[in-house]
């Protein structure tokens, strides 16, 4: 690996593990404190994307603006995929994953109906520049989406801590029967963690359209990094799926650079057993579920 | 004044009834107790009356209002608390957070604060240590946060399931002081515990479970003295 190679893809691995984390923390927050997971999230990160598409790329409407609708209306999503299915299979881990992987493929289907399956879509790159850093050339646009994720996720990381609606997600996240006894609605709870996942993986989908293939499946490959990285973060920390993204990010990237994608998939696998052989609960593995 | 009813509620896990037919009533500025063996019912039903259990029949009301259809928070938001069994802090939360988070019901934050005082009076440790993660508190630190953090919303009912659960008789000691203290207050307290004679020291009432049922009510002074209490529960 030449030099120039080898800075582009450190550069990429930290793009990579930015995205993996605003993605992961979602599926996190979401897991910690309904118990439930959505597998959906990865079609959340796709809508968002579409957002850009549709609104940047085929109306023309300013890519900054598109990039906060997308995060609005993904939260959106994630607020009505509460309110319809995990409202209802509440407790049932195994109905709410069956519901969500079918909601998966219905959003699939109506995206690809709506405006094609098998192209990708290109979408006008807005900062079409490169900068020189350490003898690599490497895109504003790439780069600009580190910011973007260390911002959102750093928000979410700062609501959790600093807010009292914030510290209650947390402490549903900990324990829901104590948290509920504390007068804190359970049931809201998930609903809210739904919307700030929804957000969250809508904001990296529109980060991500402009360099991106952009196509009704590209959640797919994502997702499945994502539960990934959920699980050897420790599933319900927030914390914990962070710092996955970030051993992701570069594993992944650089695997993928010296062999291809799938030998970095599996690579990926590997280190997942391996941690989790050493560490069954996670990096950040909590002592109860 | 009755402030809870619980009447003739039946309790099942599943198919199996844990509580049958019970009945019991808290007056406003009592200590009640709930004593009985291992298994005999008794967190079954204190959590019956927060919301985490529901009666398959029977129902509970509070100051005159049935609550045994209402969901655990909103229990909660009516002024009824509860220290759980096992503690149940929150242990990734320092000492501090949990303690706000026993609040959260709160609207103003100068109530949290005075309340916040309140506690820290009653368990120093909790404000030495107000920085420290719930989870690495020893369990008798922990079980002063779980009181704590259930006085924090200045309830009118505490819920209290076997406070002095693995405690040091020194600990048990204290706690039992503290419990004291707060019913000096004025506040009512159900306290449900294996150590019979902690509990019928400190109540003015108590009930008597035995496999979900109650065997024997009365008060506290009546059920010390009873012979078959103090065979079964008393030692002697
Ligand atoms: N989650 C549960 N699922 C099934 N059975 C349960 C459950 N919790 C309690 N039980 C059963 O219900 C009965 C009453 O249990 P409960 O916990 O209310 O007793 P307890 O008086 O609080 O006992 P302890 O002193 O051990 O805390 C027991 O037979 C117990 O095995
Ligand atoms: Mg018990």
């Amino acid at each position: 690996m030449d030099w120039p190679t080898f800075i582009q893809t450190i550069a990429n691995s930290i793009v990579a593990s930015s995205i993996y984390a605003s993605i992961a923390v979602g599926l996190a927050l979401c897991f910690g404190v309904m118990q439930m997971a959505n597998f959906a999230h990865g079609e959340f990160f796709m809508l968002g994307a579409y957002v850009v598409f549709v609104l940047n790329a085929m109306l023309g409407l300013p890519y900054p603006f598109v990039v906060l609708l997308a995060a609005l209306f993904v939260g959106f999503v994630g607020l009505v995929v509460e309110q319809t299915i995990f409202k209802r299979t509440r407790g049932n881990v195994l109905a709410g994953f069956m519901a969500t992987a079918g909601l998966g493929m219905i959003l699939q289907v109506i995206v690809g109906q709506l405006w094609g399956f098998a192209l990708m879509k290109t979408i006008p790159t807005p900062y079409p520049e490169t900068v020189s850093i350490l003898g690599a050339q490497i895109g504003v646009q790439r780069l600009l989406i580190v910011p973007g994720a260390i911002l959102s996720v750093g928000l979410l990381w700062y609501f959790l801590h600093h807010s009292r609606i914030g510290k209650g997600l947390r402490a549903c996240a900990q324990d829901q029967e104590a948290a509920a006894l504390q007068g804190i609605s359970v049931v809201r709870m998930g609903a809210l963690a739904m919307v700030l996942a929804g957000m969250l993986a809508g904001f990296a989908g529109a980060l991500m359209a402009p360099v991106h293939a952009v196509t009704p499946y590209m959640g797919h490959a994502v997702v499945l990094t994502a539960f990934i990285v959920v699980v050897v973060g420790g599933m319900a920390s927030v914390e914990g799926a962070i710092v996955a993204s970030i051993l992701f990010g570069f594993v992944h990237t650089f695997a993928a650079t010296i062999f291809d994608s799938v030998v970095a998939s599996m690579i990926g696998v590997v280190v997942m057993i391996v941690v989790l052989v050493a560490k069954p609960k996670g990096l950040m593995g909590r002592a109860k579920a | 004044m009755t402030l809870l009813s619980v009447d003739n509620i039946t309790v099942q896990y599943g198919r199996v009834p844990a509580v049958r037919g019970v009945s019991l009533e808290v007056h406003e500025g009592e200590i009640v107790t709930l004593i009985g063996a291992n298994g005999a019912g008794k967190s079954t039903t204190i959590r019956s009356i927060s919301g985490l259990n529901t009666p398959t029949s029977g129902s509970i009301t509070f100051q005159g209002e049935k609550i045994s259809n209402l969901t655990p928070d909103k229990i909660a938001t009516l002024g009824i608390t509860q220290s759980p069994e096992g503690r149940r802090v929150f242990p990734y939360m320092s000492v501090h957070e949990n303690l706000e988070m026993g609040a959260f019901q709160l609207k103003s934050s100068a109530e949290l604060r005075r309340n916040m005082e309140i506690v820290h009076v009653h368990f120093p440790v909790l404000k030495e240590r107000h920085k420290q993660l719930a989870g690495t508190l020893s369990g008798g630190q922990q079980q002063m946060l779980a009181i704590g953090r259930a006085l924090m919303s200045n309830p009118k009912l505490l819920l209290l399931d076997e406070p002095t659960l693995g405690l040091s008789p020194l600990l048990s000691q204290q706690l039992a002081k503290i419990v004291r203290d707060l019913h000096e207050t004025g506040l009512t307290i159900l306290l449900v515990e294996q150590n019979a004679r902690m509990a019928l020291n400190l109540a003015d009432r108590g009930y008597v479970l035995e496999t979900g049922e109650i065997v024997l009510e009365g008060p506290a002074s009546e059920l010390r003295s009873n012979e078959e209490i103090q065979k079964m529960y008393l030692g002697g």
